[in-house]
């Protein structure tokens, strides 16, 4: 049989209605799931590359930064001297700094870039080469990508609010940065400056922040010493690619979150796809019987079930990539923001060409294994009229599936006690395990639903147990509840791992934010943290106030620690807990506070502890702008920052950092104080000029909760999305399901059986097996989110609450289930309102 | 209990001439008589099986059964005769695979009586037609004979006053075709039930009180016993 015969019978078969519409419910199926797993990927990629995209578009091919270990920098006169180090072509100074840029629609986070145009040349990325080509050079003004300046609301030669290090300053807008000049660059959170321009609106004149070497060839190693001595150990000196690499692992918990869920996304979209494929293996059954019938070989026949499988694949493939490519937009189009306060992320979106063939090769997987399911009829001998008798799953067959569910079961026992790290292996054996224990739990409850129905069942009961139990209708019937089950599964697994997360990461907030009454600080989404110093000397103003009892002095920073950009904080001495005592994993909280009070002591996340192989009491040195040798007091969670954080005391931070200056004023009411009152007070005192923000206790904590949220925002969305895909592909595998259905209805109709009964009858069965279904898939998922939640804890360090999710995991059940039933009662009926009709 | 009346029923095949499948159709079946109706492939047959059941309504003519004109009644009224006054058997028996010889017997009987005494009732009747030892088995599991029985014992369930039942012995041997043949007209003298027997089985006609032969839509031939054109037939 040439393929061009294959393809025609192909198209011939599709002219009949009921053939047509069974292979566009499989399509639509498949799609879903590929359209689910591409989005997730495409969130998933997007994350890193903006970052990447920026480090190349500022470094070029730069071959060494030098690096400075705070963010007030070093003097610039450090510039000639690495400019005169032989073997060095060229070395370019830049100022970074976070900044939030004001206009009249709003403000935007965004790190200020500037260089001095005399020095860039060709070694440098677009973005600073840009200067060369831009009149910007020598004004005193900004550029600012497009799409920010949109938002913000201000135009070329517009002015614009510009607040750095805690000051506030008018700016003039000289130049929109378009997609023309930077490419993909036009979406990073960036905006230029000319060096001295930049050095004034930070309070920094004549400091930089990093030089950019490029070494002649040959000379790598010489200059990389040289330039370690002009550090003084007091600069970092790097590969240009550090920067992606600091990034790389500071999203790596994120991306691993991200990623394990998005495995997960996969997984569900696979299993959506292959259960869409099994819907119309009774049509493929029907023709593997007809062409053997007919004289075609083995092979011809199954090179006609593989041109099936092309169809379905490709046709499913483009459909499922331009809805992936579309939820990417609408779901995924928001910037993470989390890692924002200390890395530039934009808001691109990166598709990559592995993100397309995963989809591709999945959406073909699924449709070959389903078009291939009907195998055994391939190679039968008979002719098929006793397929159905043969069809009936043998005790062994089911004794087989049974005894490797509760083999998979134990496989995933095993990875939570003892390797919670392999949560993806362990959540793919929980679903395999849920997949070959669903049908004997299909089979169990419509046993118990017959036994139940013989007492008190009528017709309609009676017809749903019988086409329950047919097996002709089985591989359908399991199709549909394994769909219900995964999505619940799905849901369940990803949403309530994703709140434990965030209940854990809302306990620290309320923790940290509970330190002080009232909180004076830079403002701005880039100060979240309150890493900014207060270049101001307001403390005595606020202290003076009436209700005010106490100002605590709280410093904190961002700290290059090896490959990780941790963050370091240093409550006030007389705060009351300056270590979350829900945050200490290792150590008593008594003996680590104290330790901490007198000095010369540090908390480290457990994951820092661990890469640098320190136990509570022996000693590290912290790499600060003045490295300092602390002893370790105990080890913490993340505190919520992907990368580490550090807690030490007031003193130590101020030697380390060669600064008394705070970040932020921890102010601590009067007993018969009000703290909207102080708040009042505390603005009036620093008067209408300041850049200062003065918040409540409770207004830093919602400031701070809305962050976080917005952090764990990807997971938010692939959770929405694995619910709205599970809903979807249930609600289309049940209207294949119902579509079949027709001609028996029809059939049904001539011995008097009237459309409420077969209706009714419908309903009965759909609510069995989408609440069998549901039901398992929700008791997985729930074992699924405690490993999932384990594996969180264990391998980024977040602060976790682990619960078992009993009211979400409920909820997914009754939303899936009550959602498809409802979706499924119009078609229903319809079918169910077929006229008589006595041929077969 | 049925009388068909000047039944016409024609199809528009394209643009050619109308195709006369029953063309003018009279007759009747009593109460308690079983009629035997034969014809050829294409003569007409199974459109006036489909016309007398309701599932069509005439161009002309009527069919009364009980003295109700089935053209005066509902597409409701008429799905409430088929379940409760009409029993139909024919070669593809319509059980439900995963059902059981009692829930598949017993379907519609549960629909007009909405109790489970009707599981109970329709025993007897399943041991008369041989499937006493078969009663728990489903109906995906049957032979194709045994089925064919089951469906009977479902279109006798709910006593109707009339059964159409077209080729009903096409899947069994000639033995138990006879034994279900028997007990067909057995039951229907003892509940006064009519019986219109569509079959090619020459053997069929014995049971049969009348046969009727259908051509191009026309009954052309009434009689008693065998008719001649078909005792002609070798092994007729």
């Amino acid at each position: 049989m040439r393929v061009s015969n294959i393809a025609h019978l192909y198209l011939v078969r599709l002219k009949s209605r009921a053939a047509l519409i069974q292979e566009i419910f499989a399509v639509l199926g498949i799609s879903v799931g590929v359209a689910l797993l591409f989005a997730s990927q495409i969130a998933s990629t997007s994350l890193n590359g903006s970052v990447a995209q920026l480090a190349t578009g500022v470094l070029g091919n730069s071959t060494y930064e030098i690096k400075s270990r705070s963010s007030t920098g070093f003097d610039q006169s450090l510039l000639g001297r690495v400019q005169r180090l032989s073997g060095v072509s060229s070395a370019v100074p830049v100022l970074e700094a976070s900044a939030d840029l004001i206009g009249p629609r709003g403000r935007a986070p965004v790190d200020l870039i500037a260089t001095n145009p005399r020095f860039v040349k060709r070694s440098a990325g677009p973005l600073l080469r840009h200067f060369n080509a831009s009149q910007l050079a020598h004004q005193r003004a900004l550029a600012v990508p497009a799409p920010i300046a949109h938002d913000i609301g201000v135009g070329p030669l517009e002015t614009t609010k510009i607040e750095v290090g805690g000051r506030l300053t008018h700016a003039l807008v000289a130049a929109e940065l378009s997609y023309g000049s930077i490419g993909p660059l036009v979406n990073a959170p960036v905006i230029l400056a000319p060096l001295a321009y930049a050095q004034k609106l930070a309070g920094l004149p004549g400091r930089i922040t990093r030089i950019f070497v490029h070494v002649r060839r040959g000379a790598r190693a010489r200059v990389h010493a040289e330039l370690l001595r002009l550090a003084a150990g007091r600069l970092n000196v790097e590969p240009a690619t550090f920067d992606a690499r600091l990034f790389a692992q500071a999203a790596s918990p994120i991306n691993q979150s991200t990623i394990t869920f998005a495995i997960i996304c996969a997984l569900v979209g696979l299993m959506f796809a292959y259960c869409s494929m099994l819907l119309s293996v009774e049509l493929r059954r029907a023709l593997v019987r007809e062409l053997r019938r007919s004289g075609a070989t083995r092979w011809e026949t199954v090179k006609t079930l593989l041109f099936d499988a092309l169809a379905l694949g490709l046709v499913s493939s483009l459909l499922g990539l331009v809805l992936g490519d579309a939820l990417s937009i609408l779901v995924f189009g928001t910037n993470p923001g989390y890692l924002s306060f200390a890395f530039p992320v934009g808001s691109q979106r990166i598709v990559s060409w592995q993100a397309v063939a995963i989809s591709v090769s999945v959406a073909m997987l699924a449709a070959v294994v389903g078009v291939l399911t009907p195998m055994r009829e391939i190679w039968s001998r008979g002719d098929g009229r006793s397929g159905i008798e043969r069809r009936v799953i043998p005790d062994p067959w089911m004794l087989l599936a049974l005894t490797c569910g509760i083999a998979f079961l134990a496989g995933t026992t095993a990875i939570l006690l003892f390797a919670p790290q392999s949560a993806v292996l362990g959540v793919a054996l929980l679903l395999a395990a849920l997949v070959t224990l669903l049908p004997a739990l299909v089979d169990a409850v419509t046993a118990a639903f017959a036994w139940l129905q013989r007492r008190a069942g009528g017709a309609r009961t009676d017809i749903a147990v019988a086409e329950l139990r047919a097996s002709g209708n089985r591989t359908r019937s399991l199709a549909i509840a394994a769909t219900g089950a995964i999505a619940v599964f799905g849901c369940v697994a990803i949403q309530v791992a994703h709140a434990n997360l965030e209940g854990g990461l809302g306990r620290l907030v309320r923790q940290l934010s509970q330190a002080a009454d009232v909180w004076v600080l830079a403002p701005g989404q880039q100060n979240t943290l309150a890493t900014t110093p207060l270049t101001t000397a307001d403390r005595a103003k606020i202290a003076a106030l009436p209700g005010v009892r106490a100002v605590g002095r709280y410093r904190a920073a961002f700290l290059e620690y090896g490959a990780r950009r941790v963050w370091v904080l240093a409550p006030p001495a007389d705060a009351p807990d300056p270590i979350p005592p829900s945050q200490l994993l290792g150590g008593g909280i008594a003996g680590a506070t104290g330790r901490l009070r007198s000095g010369g002591w540090a908390t480290l996340s457990q994951a820092l502890a661990s890469e640098r192989h320190l136990h509570v009491g022996q000693r590290f040195t912290l790499p600060a702008a003045h490295p300092i040798s602390l002893r370790l007091a105990g080890t913490t969670t993340n505190l919520g920052w992907p990368p580490g954080a550090v807690i030490l005391d007031g003193s130590d931070f101020a030697r380390a950092w060669g600064s008394g200056a705070p970040t932020a004023y921890d102010v601590m009411l009067a007993s018969n104080a009000s703290a909207s009152t102080v708040v009042g007070e505390i603005r009036h005192a620093l008067g209408h000029q300041t850049a200062l923000t003065v918040e409540t206790e409770r207004q830093r904590e919602q400031t701070q909760l809305a962050i976080s949220h917005k952090g764990l925002g990807r997971l938010t969305q692939i959770a929405i999305l694995v619910l709205v895909a599970g809903v979807l592909a249930t609600v289309s595998s049940m209207g294949a399901s119902i579509w079949q259905r027709r001609r028996r209805f029809a059939r049904m109709k001539v011995h008097g059986l009237d459309t409420s009964t077969l209706w009714a009858a419908l309903v009965w069965e759909s609510a069995l097996l989408l609440g069998a279904g549901c039901l398992a898939g929700a008791v997985f998922g729930i074992y699924a989110q405690i490993l999932l939640s384990h594996a969180l804890q264990a391998v980024t360090g977040f602060p976790v609450i682990i619960s078992l999710g009993i009211p979400l995991a409920l909820g997914s059940f009754a939303l899936v289930t009550v959602v498809a039933a409802a979706m499924i009662g119009i078609p229903g009926y319809r079918a169910a309102s077929v006229a008589p009709y006595p041929h077969p | 209990m049925l009388d068909v009346r000047g039944l016409v029923k024609h199809y528009q095949v394209g643009d050619g001439e109308p195709i006369r499948a029953v063309d003018g159709v009279s007759f009747s079946v009593a109460a308690g008589e079983l009629v035997a109706l034969y014809g050829p492939s294409g003569s007409g047959k199974t459109t006036l099986l489909m016309l007398i059941a309701g599932l069509m309504s005439p161009d002309k003519g009527s069919v009364l059964v009980g003295g109700n004109d089935l053209g005066l009644l509902s597409d409701a009224e008429r799905a409430r005769y088929r379940l409760r006054d009409l029993g139909l058997v024919d070669q593809s028996s319509d059980l439900l695979p995963g059902g059981t010889v009692v829930q598949n017997a017993a379907l519609k009987l549960l629909m007009v009586e909405r109790t489970r005494h009707a599981h109970q009732r329709v025993q007897p009747l399943l041991v008369r037609l041989g499937l006493g030892e078969r009663l728990d088995h489903r109906a995906e599991h049957l032979s194709m004979g045994e089925r064919q029985r089951v469906a009977l014992a479902r279109a006798l369930s709910t006593e109707p006053s009339l059964v159409l039942a077209d080729e009903p012995t096409g899947h069994l041997d000639s033995r138990r075709g006879a034994e279900v043949l028997a007990l067909l007209a057995e039951l229907c003298g003892e509940t006064g039930t009519a019986v219109l027997l569509v079959t090619h089985d020459p053997r069929a006609t014995a049971f049969a009180s009348r046969v009727l032969e259908l051509r191009d839509g026309q009954i052309v031939e009434s009689a008693t016993g065998l008719p001649q054109a078909y005792a002609a037939r070798p092994g007729g």
